[in-house]
């Protein structure tokens, strides 16, 4: 299914073949490598049958566990005894001598490139056009940990890697079925790379797959680093707030997107899986939400879905009622604010703008800052933010309040993406009612919504199974006891010529 | 190219401009009571404006210990909304009536043939609220808001608002809002809060028979709103008590103020007095009958009593007969005061005051059926009957009278 790596540029000899030639076919390689000035290639002369049977073995370093060759590789290559027939040394060798997991059989120089750079070892035998590249590859990597932002307080406590193996191993333990395929293509023209494709075979609609596939095809870029710029080549909407893909870091929550039926996205040197396609319900559940009690669970919902309001919209609803509406503050707030407005120079708006920037500036820095100064931020950011701007009459100490309660929903909406197009929604409300008030921020929601609502990740509609209706419902807004749920794939295009025609997988009713 | 142009400009229209009325709420002078005056000229209104200063009383953040809580001001215009644009000319914030709550009438205004003019056209404007309460004073409004400065409410709107969830509880006075003016002014009396800052202490009386003003009271808050100003047909045309007004409450099918505290004779002992919280758990059923000749009128009053105590040190609570005593007392003494209430109405005001007529109109068809009927005359010769269903309920927590000295 793969494809073949393609050609590189500094290699322009890479679709050569391998010849009879010993000298020739070392040359090659030497010449791929820039040997000697790259000192990563090592070699090695090896024979075996008291020198009759010579050759060379090549490997990079840094890519290979040496210990491998040595006693998988070497060791029975030169116990070897008997001669093999002309011509079929190769065959025996990869056979029944070298007792590594994989071996392949190379001729042209551009699969040995690739064998190499990705850790295996190579033979090269005198007299023969054939090498024998086998698996011995081990690169660094760190081991499994715990997730760094998508905690929660229930459930499991590892988070993926940056080696897409280990990556594939956690969502194997997770998923013991012989249907989870995984299927790998390579991206990035100059310098290639694995993706892989995961899904369960008739949970995910097969559409669905080819389209991803023909997506992750069409890609035509020099390099692709990781998942994060794969995302955005395949986002369905690139200049627009709302995300299309979304990325999470817990195989357990990857595992139960899979069994959904989305399709996951994996890459090497990314400590995350990507899904496709998402609907609005996808990026707003958590990783914890299948694992609490049901109250919990729902109360969490309400809690969440009221932090996403509050956070979009508390600055431009106090900005549209402080200059248009004053007549619906109650009496005391208003004249409280009235009081501490008056020796505050700049409009409200100002007010606002200048202390919602504050605030990003002050999540940014927390970001960016060394964590060895990190606690820092807190007390500074606290300081700026509160008593000090309030004091100098910078601002009125109602917009503390409010920025406050806007800047804390914000961070109760794990997802990134999501987190940014609210964050990026709110300034745009902030100038709608600025300008309009209540008006216009009516205007501006029924128009958000209007673009939701047509917006597609991968054919499937933001707002789905709620907005088109359809399916059974399951529990979108609030979830059921987990008793009364089936695993339903979560849309499947065919539903639109007849019903859902995907087989439930382990379904759990009662 | 062009999108990038869009990009500059759309933020700089929101932030550049913006609707016409947009204005920072601090810019604005708040005023939260409105006095109505006759002026000397004809056809023109004295308006006075109670501006409330914000930084007086209401946040420990800002603070202007020289300014005061309030600023008044008369304007002599054609109108409500003229005299604001006049007022504008003085005031350094533009006026705002949205937080309006309190109007206030001199009597002399609100006997008046214009004063339905003026109200009349003032709710054209959207910051005049429907809900706002009406308060008609004795002397002149203007005289009333500069001398109603209450010791406890430094802010003149929490005084209104807290006065009227008295209100509520002591019934002594209708609730009087706007919208209510406008619904009842045509067909029956309205009746209206009526205040006075000036004291009368020659009409000392032992009941509760007491107008604004007559309470007999030494130091405390100027103000004493007690009783009601009667309108009718836009125009006030007299007053009741408060005592009146509760009976006005009671005999209403449904009425805001539910329980109220009063008093009355001691059954044994005829000097002294007994007093006892009267509750309308239920609503009163009124029943009209506009088929005969003069309508009639059926009411029927349920009422609980908690007697909360008796200064003879009577025990009532043994015995059925004192029990029936004292309910007999209750109810000769509501029924004779409610009797004399209703003849007065139909005899000096001509008209209702209970909201009956929203009962008479519930028997008619059609609207005009309703209007060739006309209630208000018919009225004047309807047969009321009044039945009070008196329960009592408790005796308080103590139900022997302690015994003390020649306690019996």
């Amino acid at each position: 299914m793969s494809k073949e790596p393609s050609s590189s540029r500094n290699q322009t000899k890479n679709d050569s073949l391998f010849t009879d030639d010993f000298q020739h076919n070392s040359t090659l390689i030497y010449e791929a490598f820039s040997y000697p000035t790259n000192q990563s290639l090592k070699t090695r002369q090896i024979s075996a049958l008291q020198g009759t049977m010579r050759g060379i073995l090549f490997f990079l370093e840094g890519t290979v566990e040496e210990t491998t060759i040595e006693t998988h590789v070497m060791k029975p290559f030169y116990e070897l005894s008997g001669k093999p027939e002309d011509g079929k040394v190769v065959d025996m060798l990869a056979n029944s001598v070298l007792l590594t997991t994989a071996i392949r059989e190379i001729v042209r120089l551009q699969d040995a490139v690739h064998d190499l750079l990705n850790g295996n070892c190579l033979i090269l035998l005198e007299n023969e056009k054939i090498a024998i590249s086998a698996n011995t590859a081990s690169f660094e990597k760190r081991v499994v940990s715990e997730p760094t932002v998508e905690n929660v307080v229930r459930g499991p406590k590892e988070a993926f890697i940056e080696s897409m193996a280990v990556n594939q191993s956690l969502l194997r333990r997770q998923v013991k079925d012989s249907r989870l395929i995984c299927e790998n293509m390579t991206v990035g023209d100059v310098f290639p790379n694995e993706v892989s494709i995961m899904y369960i075979k008739g949970v995910a609609d097969e559409k669905l797959i080819k389209e991803v596939k023909q997506k992750v095809e069409g890609i035509q870029t020099d390099v692709i680093q990781n998942l994060s710029i794969l995302e955005q080549f395949i986002e369905s909407r690139t200049y627009s707030l709302v995300p299309s893909t979304l990325m999470t870091e817990r195989p357990d929550r990857a595992t139960s997107f899979l069994l959904g039926g989305h399709i996951l996205l994996l890459m090497e040197n990314s400590p995350y899986a990507l899904i496709v396609p998402i609907t609005f319900w996808s990026l707003f559940h958590t990783a914890e939400d299948q694992y609490l009690r049901w109250t919990n669970v729902n109360f969490n919902r309400i809690i969440s879905i009221l932090a996403i309001f509050i956070a979009i919209f508390t600055p431009s609803i106090y900005l549209a009622v402080s200059t248009f509406h004053v007549e619906m503050l109650p009496p005391d707030l208003l004249f409280a604010i009235a009081a501490t407005r008056e020796i505050v120079p700049i409009p409200v708006l100002w007010e606002i703008i200048l202390l919602e920037f504050t605030f990003e500036i002050l999540r940014e820095a927390g970001i960016r800052i060394p964590s060895v100064i990190g606690p820092t931020i807190g007390i500074v950011g606290a300081l700026i933010l509160g008593q000090a701007a309030v004091q100098a009459n910078l601002v009125s100490p109602i917009i503390v309040i409010v920025v406050a309660i806007t800047g804390l929903s914000s961070f109760v909406i794990q997802d990134l993406s999501l987190n940014f197009m609210i964050r990026i929604l709110r300034f745009f409300f902030i100038f709608i009612a600025n300008f309009m008030g209540f008006f216009g921020i009516f205007l501006a929601v029924a128009c958000t919504f209007a673009y939701m609502a047509s917006l597609k990740s991968f054919n499937v509609p933001f707002f789905s199974p709620l907005a088109p209706y359809f399916q059974p419902q399951k529990g979108v807004v609030f979830r059921k006891p987990v008793w009364k749920q089936s695993l339903v794939p979560f849309f499947s295009n065919s539903r639109y010529k007849k019903k859902v025609s995907n087989p439930k997988v382990g379904s759990r009713d009662d | 190219m062009r999108v990038k142009w869009l990009i500059i400009l759309l933020p700089s229209f929101a932030l550049l401009s913006g609707c016409w009325d947009k204005i920072e709420l601090e810019e604005r002078g708040y005023a939260v009571v409105l006095g109505l005056d006759k002026s000397e000229e004809d056809h023109m209104v004295d308006v006075t404006f109670q501006i409330e200063n914000p930084q007086v009383g209401s946040t420990s953040e800002s603070v202007a210990q020289s300014e005061p809580p309030s600023d008044i001001l008369t304007i002599t215009a054609t109108d409500i909304i003229s005299a604001k644009e006049l007022a504008n000319s003085i005031v350094s914030r533009e006026i705002d009536l949205s937080q309006l709550q309190t109007i206030i009438i001199g009597e002399e205004f609100a006997r008046s043939d214009y004063f339905n003019n003026i109200i009349g056209s003032s709710i054209r404007d959207p910051e005049i609220r429907r809900k706002m309460m009406l308060i008609v004073s004795k002397e002149k409004a203007s005289e009333f808001i500069h001398t109603n400065h209450s010791k406890l409410e430094t802010r003149p709107h929490k005084y209104y608002s807290f006065m009227r969830d008295r209100w509520k509880d002591t019934g002594y006075v209708p609730l009087s809002d706007l919208n209510r003016y406008f619904q009842r002014t045509a067909n029956a009396l309205f009746l209206v809060i009526y205040a006075s800052t000036e004291k009368d202490p020659e009409t000392r009386k032992s009941s509760d028979s007491y107008k604004a003003g007559q309470v007999p009271q030494e130091a405390g808050d100027p103000a004493q709103m007690i009783g009601s100003a009667v309108f009718q047909n836009g125009k006030m045309i007299g007053t009741l008590t408060g005592e009146e007004t509760r009976y006005v409450l009671l005999l209403r099918k449904k009425s805001i103020a539910n329980h109220y505290v009063d008093s009355f004779k001691d059954p044994i002992e005829n000097d002294r007095k007994i007093s006892v919280r009267l509750l309308k758990v239920k609503k009163t059923s009124v029943k009209v009958d506009v088929e005969k000749a003069n309508p009639e009128v059926r009411v029927n009053v349920p009422i609980t009593v908690q007697v909360l105590s008796s200064p003879s040190l009577h025990n009532y609570a043994n015995t059925k007969e004192r029990q029936r005593m004292l309910k007999e007392e209750i109810h000769d003494d509501l029924h004779a005061k409610i009797m004399k209430l209703i003849k007065k109405t139909q005899e000096e005001f001509e008209g209702e005051p209970f909201v009956w007529f929203q009962l008479a109109r519930r028997e008619f068809w059609t609207m005009d059926a309703y209007e060739d009927y006309d209630w208000q005359k018919k009225y004047q010769n309807a047969d009321v009957q009044v039945e009070l269903e008196i329960t009592i309920e408790s005796f308080g927590s103590q139900l022997k009278p302690p015994h003390v000295g020649s306690g019996k």
